[in-house]
């Protein structure tokens, strides 16, 4: 419950006076460029993370103020609870609202102060992070651990109703943040220990009941990609989890899905194949569920490389034609760039070196080379099980035409444990490994890298660009950090004594520019005070 | 008991885990492994030692950040408040032994799940092989004749024979035995056998199999050839019987990713390799625009400060400026280096190699 105002006393006043106007979410603001609101887990539909906002900006980013800390483990009773803010919190009318497993939270966005905490009680599930919230109207929702929606009321945090969402015995998990697209909630499911299939549901926003499902892998014989799969048994085990949210174009009514690894993860030896709908990137219809396109961006994969990396929609030219374009930095170092209409590729590129791939096919997919999959006697691969990029997301500033990412050079060993020939769960794993870590600031049009800045110590956090001619992002020694998106030179920091753990967020009010990170389990805000 | 991969390695240094206060222990713990998640989901499962090392194994592999000391004192203190439970391996000592005022278990899977009986598990065993093992598989994981168990929703949602024993009775198409014989007690024990089959799927039940397949003479040649080893390190000097001091997963590992500091993800060539007590540490010297350059051994370095420790123990720290020359030693550079280079052929050559220094 710390939350200190480090505001001078005449903002303090002017935000007292303003506090508690707690109206829902207007259901225009949902698709709009942030500015006064962050209603969806990307700021908006698009996945790019982008704000239109400047009064923070270039000329003016070293008279940047402290304006308030929160901190989430001091809520809940004694003791707290060791969690990490991987959350990118939602802004409605002046509040935050954000997770972590098995908890909400309501803050004041002027001041940080606590508005409400609430605490669902756990039967269990991976604890490992939760990455927010989604907001219809008055309503909000969130994912368990222990596989329930939850809705709550945004005014005080009281449960309006829970829903499941998947089975706990089968060790799947809830962590994605619910995608809102006019009456559906989309969720996803998590879950990587036993061989169970993947699918996303949405759910209708008032009663919480079940409107679809579609799996991610084929359920039975005849089904589209049954036979990138050797058997019934291995594909209705095939994983495929929905770990992230969606990203959604309102005029083409697609929903863009990233999906997870297949299973079993590491040993792929039972499931020679393509393993579809895993590892790729497909385009659904919202109301229906039905599949538009896919586009596979690690068939077969054998290294834990999910394809949950945010897929960015933006607007673009290609070879002087204007393009509506789906781009996607993917865990495996490649960044694709499809046309988001057909999901026919455009380009492939490897955004690190790396050294697992033979090059790509007609369709833009990668040819992995057989060498470089897990070896009983180990295999050096690059990258490594985290991945050149992993969940945190990237950036697209439409101002310079560049995709940020924060991305990494690893390697690793990977083994085959489980010779047999029926391996299950993972069989395998990587161990050991050296990494860099890097922001990489990629040209769409080329895909070829702009620019490259490395991090001494690590780094790898959630990436936010705005019309101040900033881009804001986490090294590995703590510092919030604003660079120069045109060069990659940093401009400003912040060390907040842990790393930055979510994608940063921005928001005005009352003309005062905010930016908020979560670093631990901590809220830093900051603000643009003159 | 097998040895331990890379961390094992790390622990060759003069570092003395079991000696650190609880406290200490304790904090290192909830600031290394509480950065990325809740240190709830660690504890709820008891594990023996080597259980330990390789759940922290595989979260360095997944990026976690700390010093050798510190992931020393996690081990130690791990190994000492978290055995397994009574009921052993995989299951959650937060049932079996309960009391410590944790919450819910917070790992994978649900937190009612079944706490394994062993003497059950062994008793089911004779059950499993009399009636199911010939179209259910050694394993449980199925055959042309019967469904794998492990991925039975009979199974998973089943505790104590809740629902396997239901099922038997009622619905098993091809039971050989009618499910009256056997008896409340069998079927027990068969559910603590086949949930002993579904824990033993799970990640931390995985070890490596045989990395010695390379050939020895090809591995020499590449030390003392193209690999450059020589340069640094001898077979009578440094190495001498490194055969007999690493088991040959952790010698390959430990060239491969030298100083244990490997696995940290994004920690790279920065950071603060120094603070590992290293024999090897990363150094640096820092010139100042006037005033003598300081050189020592590197604790910290960002794109806007740097701290070292010189030789005598004082620390100095600076901010990073243009005018400011800082320049890094990294004694394993060359072994970063050659990760672009090796073959896996090579790789398997240098450890059948270094495996003959007995």
């Amino acid at each position: 419950m710390k939350a200190q105002t480090i505001l001078p006393v005449t903002a303090a006043l002017f935000v007292a006076a303003t506090l508690p106007a707690q109206n829902g979410l207007d259901p225009a603001k949902l698709g709009a460029p942030p500015t006064d609101t962050w209603p969806t887990y990307n700021g908006d539909y698009s996945g790019r993370r982008y704000s239109p906002l400047a009064k923070i900006n270039q000329s003016n980013i070293t008279s940047l103020t402290l304006a308030w800390i929160y901190r989430a483990n001091g809520s809940g009773g004694a003791g707290g609870f060791g969690g990490r803010i991987s959350a990118t919190p939602v802004e409605v009318n002046g509040v935050l609202y954000f997770t972590m497993p098995d908890h909400m939270w309501a803050v004041d966005a002027r001041t940080g102060r606590e508005v409400w905490h609430y605490q669902w009680t756990s039967h269990g599930g991976d604890h490992i992070g939760n990455r927010g919230a989604g907001v219809y109207g008055n309503w909000l929702y969130f994912e368990t651990p222990d596989c329930h929606l939850v809705s709550l009321n945004m005014k005080d945090g009281k449960e309006r109703w829970h829903q499941p969402i998947c089975d706990l015995d089968q060790y799947y998990f809830g962590s994605m943040s619910p995608l809102v697209v006019r009456n559906h909630v989309i969720t996803g499911v998590s879950g990587d220990d036993l061989d169970r299939p993947g699918y996303i549901e949405s759910h209708d926003p008032e009663t919480g009941a079940l409107q679809w499902r579609w799996y991610t892998v084929p359920q039975k014989k005849g089904d589209p990609g049954a036979d990138s799969w050797p058997s019934v048994e291995a594909m209705r085990h095939g994983g495929g989890m929905t770990w992230l949210t969606p990203t959604y174009d309102p005029e083409l009514n697609m929903i863009y899905v990233p999906t997870g690894n297949p299973q079993p993860v590491i040993a792929g030896k039972a499931r020679p194949g393509a393993n579809l709908f895993t590892a790729s990137i497909v385009a659904l219809n919202p109301d229906t569920g039905k599949m538009q396109w896919y586009f596979q961006s690690s068939p077969h994969d054998t290294h834990d490389w999910d394809a949950t990396q945010t897929p960015v929609l933006f607007d673009g030219e290609i070879d002087g034609r204007p393009r509506k374009l789906v781009a996607q930095a993917t865990r495996n170092g490649y960044f694709y760039v499809l046309d988001r209409a057909t999901g026919k590729n455009i380009s492939s590129n490897p955004y690190v070196k790396i050294n697992w791939s033979k090059g790509v096919d007609a369709n833009g997919s990668p040819i992995p080379n057989p060498a470089k999959q897990p070896q009983l006697d180990g295999a050096l691969v690059s990258p490594n099980q985290g991945g050149a990029t992993n969940w945190p997301p990237p950036t697209f500033d439409p101002d310079t035409g560049l995709f940020y990412v924060s991305a990494s050079r690893a390697f690793s060993v990977y083994y085959i444990y489980d010779p047999s020939d029926k391996p299950e769960g993972w069989g395998g794993n990587d161990r050991g490994g050296w990494s860099e870590s890097m922001l990489q600031a990629i040209d769409y049009k080329t895909g070829k890298v702009k620019w490259t800045h490395k991090w001494e110590d690590g780094g790898r956090s959630g990436l936010l660009s705005t019309a101040g001619k900033l881009l804001f992002a986490g090294d590995g020694s703590g510092n919030l950090v604003a660079l120069d998106p045109a060069t990659g030179k940093p401009l400003w920091h912040a060390n907040l004594g842990s790393s930055v753990t979510n994608g940063p967020i921005t928001y005005e009010l009352d003309g005062i520019q905010y930016l908020v990170a979560g670093a631990g389990d901590t809220l830093v805000a900051f603000a643009m005070l003159r | 008991m097998r040895k331990g991969i890379w961390v094992a390695a790390m622990l060759f240094a003069p570092v003395i885990g079991g000696a650190q206060s609880p406290p200490a222990a304790r904090e290192a713990f909830q600031k290394v492994c509480g950065a990325c998640h809740s240190v709830d989901t660690v504890t709820a499962q008891g594990r023996t030692r080597d259980q330990w090392r390789e759940s922290i194994n595989a979260m360095v592999a997944r990026g976690a950040k700390a010093t050798d000391e510190e992931f020393a004192m996690i081990l130690d203190y791990l190994t000492a408040q978290y055995p397994p439970g009574a009921a052993g391996r995989g299951a959650p000592a937060a049932f079996a032994g309960g009391g410590r005022g944790r919450p819910p278990a917070m790992s994978p899977g649900p937190a009612d799940k079944q706490v394994i009986d062993e003497a059950a598990a062994l008793r089911g065993r004779k059950v499993y092989a009399a009636e199911c093992i010939t179209c259910h598989g050694t394993h449980a994981r199925g055959s042309e004749r019967g469904a794998d168990l492990i991925r039975s929703e009979v199974v998973l949602h089943d505790r104590y024979g809740s629902t396997i024993g239901p099922f038997l009775r009622n619905g098993h198409p091809t039971q050989t035995t009618p499910a009256a014989q056997l008896t409340e007690a069998q079927i027990v024990d068969l559910s603590h056998t086949l949930h002993q089959e579904v824990y033993n799927t799970l990640r931390a039940a995985l070890e490596i199999q045989n990395v010695l397949t390379g050939d020895p003479k090809a591995g020499a040649a590449y030390f003392s050839g193209a690999g450059g080893c020589s340069g640094c390190h001898s077979p009578t000097g440094d190495l001498a019987h490194i055969g007999s001091r690493m088991d040959p997963p952790s010698l390959q590992q430990s060239f491969l990713f030298p100083g244990g500091r490997g696995g940290r993800g994004g920690r790279g060539r920065g950071g603060r390799g120094g603070e590992s007590g290293s024999a090897h540490p990363v150094t640096v010297t820092v010139t100042p625009q006037s005033g003598a350059a300081v050189t020592g051994v590197l604790l910290h370095l960002d794109d806007f400060n740097v701290a070292l420790r010189d030789a005598s123990g004082d620390y100095h720290s600076f901010v990073r400026t243009a005018s400011l020359k800082v320049v890094k030693h990294d004694p394993a550079e060359a072994h970063h280096e050659l990760l672009d280079q090796y073959t896996d052929k090579n790789i398997h050559d240098i450890v059948a190699y270094l495996e003959t220094l007995k």
